[in-house]
């Protein structure tokens, strides 16, 4: 039997200056967690937030960040070119934003 | 006084373990096996007397890469290291791959075996029937089941079948379709209970437990009292399939009669954040059911982390591009994870509820996977080197046992075999190998696995 995947995880997150912290995802799939963390718009990074609650992203040069946080979302294992076709990854919180 | 298990049992007719041995080794009728479970059907064996630790195996079909999770090579060419990093764990100086931060933190829990090897062939059924049954047999005289034996040597604690396997069979794997989940020879009553239905699902229902459309309680009641005189009937003739089919009988309408054996089935008991921290997954969620039934009476639940390695998300790192295409991304974004939240919320919960000391978790696969990255950067079947864990019951943790080579392709110290890995279990659920028999084919009394435990791991 493949997996299912039922409802949606969600979460809520807080910006303390740079430090983010989530709160407990409800509806887990317990699947890959992590921060995406953009800069003026562009993916720069994407840690992982399942071991620990709170992250301060390191870099600090100039720009508008906005983070969210993302759950794994499993639809089936096809790949294309060595990516996934239908799976993804999802945003499972409201994106906090900071200026540096 | 009959010896099952590591107590002695009171029988009404007195009899002992030596004459049970004695009977078998004579081959004679004194003691056969059917009369020993006429003795059990009557209630003549106390099996609450027979107490045992318990017992939920994580068995990962497909096999994770050795030297990608649990015996990484951080020194080694790219073509063998991987991409995966080390993280540090509880115990100092050991390292294991960083999609397994929450497992990490509680390696102090944890006995790592790093040198398993088998060398009898690389079908994913070779190793199944080595860490199912501890023994890679096909043909007669097949190994049964762990979970069978502990039923068969300890039978029942109350209405839930003694060995349950979640959330469903090992089908097809590629080989033989005989991957070491059955009774064999020590009988069908002693057959595992498969759930066949996925926990994690909003519309999950165990087809054992729903009455057929229609069927009243009274008419489930009748068919009860049928079924009861035809074995009343059959019982004259006093063969063992008999008792055998009375046994399966009752099993079947005390699960389907007993509330308390449906409610160890329901998940939507437990609280919205535990389920959560289990991860509402099929593996997450059956990990949790193993800990109702352990709790409610099972002896030896199994959960097996996939039925099939074709067309779906599993361990089986082949990168193909066809119907074996797991790949990194699959480690990384799915089977990593669930597996670090779904052991530690397991082994946690256990813990808050005082019955890790009670219970041994294990987790199994059926090999390790090639050293060297193929050609598309998958990594193939390789039973010569993988790794497995143990905790809880009798276990020792916070230690590595065994190690690999520089490239993890072979035993480097300390190798280490399936059989042990069972004989570990034996001991770790406070089974005494050296005075606890079960029949064996043809009902010969034999020791329950034909290997020794592993002495660092107690």
């Amino acid at each position: 039997m493949d997996q299912k995947f039922e409802g949606t995880p969600k979460a809520e997150i807080r910006l303390d200056g740079r430090k983010l912290s989530r709160g407990d995802v409800t509806n887990d799939w317990g699947l890959r967690l992590q921060w995406q963390i953009k800069r003026d718009g562009e993916v720069i990074a994407t840690p992982p937030a399942r071991a620990d609650i709170s992250y301060t992203h390191p870099d600090e040069a100039p720009g508008k960040y906005e983070v969210v946080l993302q759950m794994w979302k499993y639809v089936n294992y096809k790949k294309k070119d060595g990516e996934f076709i239908d799976s993804k990854f999802i945003d499972i919180s409201e994106p906090v934003t900071y200026t540096i | 006084m009959l010896h099952i298990g590591n107590e002695q049992v009171p029988l009404c007719g007195g009899i002992n373990r030596r004459s049970f041995v004695q009977a078998g080794a004579a081959g004679i009728g004194a003691l056969t096996l059917p009369s020993l479970m006429s003795m059990e059907a009557a209630g003549a064996v106390d099996y609450d007397k027979a107490k045992i630790k318990n017992c939920i195996t994580l068995f990962l079909v497909g096999s994770p890469g050795h030297i990608d999770t649990f015996d990484m090579k951080p020194d080694a060419p790219d073509d063998i290291r991987g991409k995966f990093r080390p993280i540090q764990t509880a115990i100092p100086g050991e390292h294991i791959c960083e999609h397994f931060p929450l497992l990490a933190r509680k390696m102090d829990k944890v006995a790592m075996i790093r040198s398993l090897h088998h060398k009898t062939g690389t079908a994913h059924s070779n190793g199944s029937r080595w860490m199912m049954t501890g023994k890679d047999q096909i043909g007669p005289n097949q190994q049964p089941h762990v979970g069978s034996v502990v039923a068969r040597v300890f039978g029942p604690k109350g209405n839930l079948p003694s060995s349950i396997i979640l959330p469903g069979k090992i089908g097809n794997t590629g080989g033989p379709s005989i991957n070491g989940q059955e009774a064999r020879y020590v009988g069908s009553a002693y057959e595992p209970f498969f759930l066949g239905a996925d926990p994690a699902r909003s519309d999950f229902k165990v087809a054992d437990l729903v009455p057929q459309e229609g069927q009243t309680d009274f008419r489930i009641s009748a068919r009860q009292d049928l079924l009861k005189q035809i074995d009343q009937l059959q019982r004259r003739a006093e063969t063992s399939s008999t008792v055998q089919r009375d046994s399966a009988y009752a099993r079947a309408f005390n699960l389907l009669t007993s509330p308390e054996a449906k409610s160890s089935f329901e998940l939507t008991k437990e609280p919205d954040k535990l389920r959560d921290r289990y991860g509402r997954n099929t593996l997450g969620q059956s990990c949790l059911m193993a800990r109702r039934l352990i709790e409610r009476g099972s002896r030896y639940v199994t959960v097996n982390h996939f039925d099939t390695v074709f067309n779906i998300c599993c361990w089986d790192m082949h990168a193909n591009g066809s119907s074996l295409d797991n790949t990194y991304l699959d480690y990384e974004r799915l089977l990593c994870p669930q597996l670090d939240q779904a052991f530690t919320a397991l082994i946690e919960d256990l813990e808050d509820r005082g019955m890790l000391e009670d219970t041994v978790v294990a987790v199994l696969s059926e090999f390790g996977r090639t050293p060297k990255l193929n050609a598309k950067g998958g990594r193939d079947h390789y039973p010569p080197a993988w790794t497995n864990f143990l905790c809880g019951g009798n276990i020792q943790g916070g230690q590595i046992v065994g190690s690999t080579d520089k490239q993890g392709i072979g035993p480097h110290d300390r190798p280490i075999t399936p059989p042990e890995v069972i004989a570990s279990i034996y001991r770790g659920m406070g089974i005494d190998l050296e005075t606890t028999m079960m029949p064996g084919p043809g009902s010969r009394p034999i020791r329950l696995i034909d290997a020794e435990p592993i002495a660092e791991l107690f």
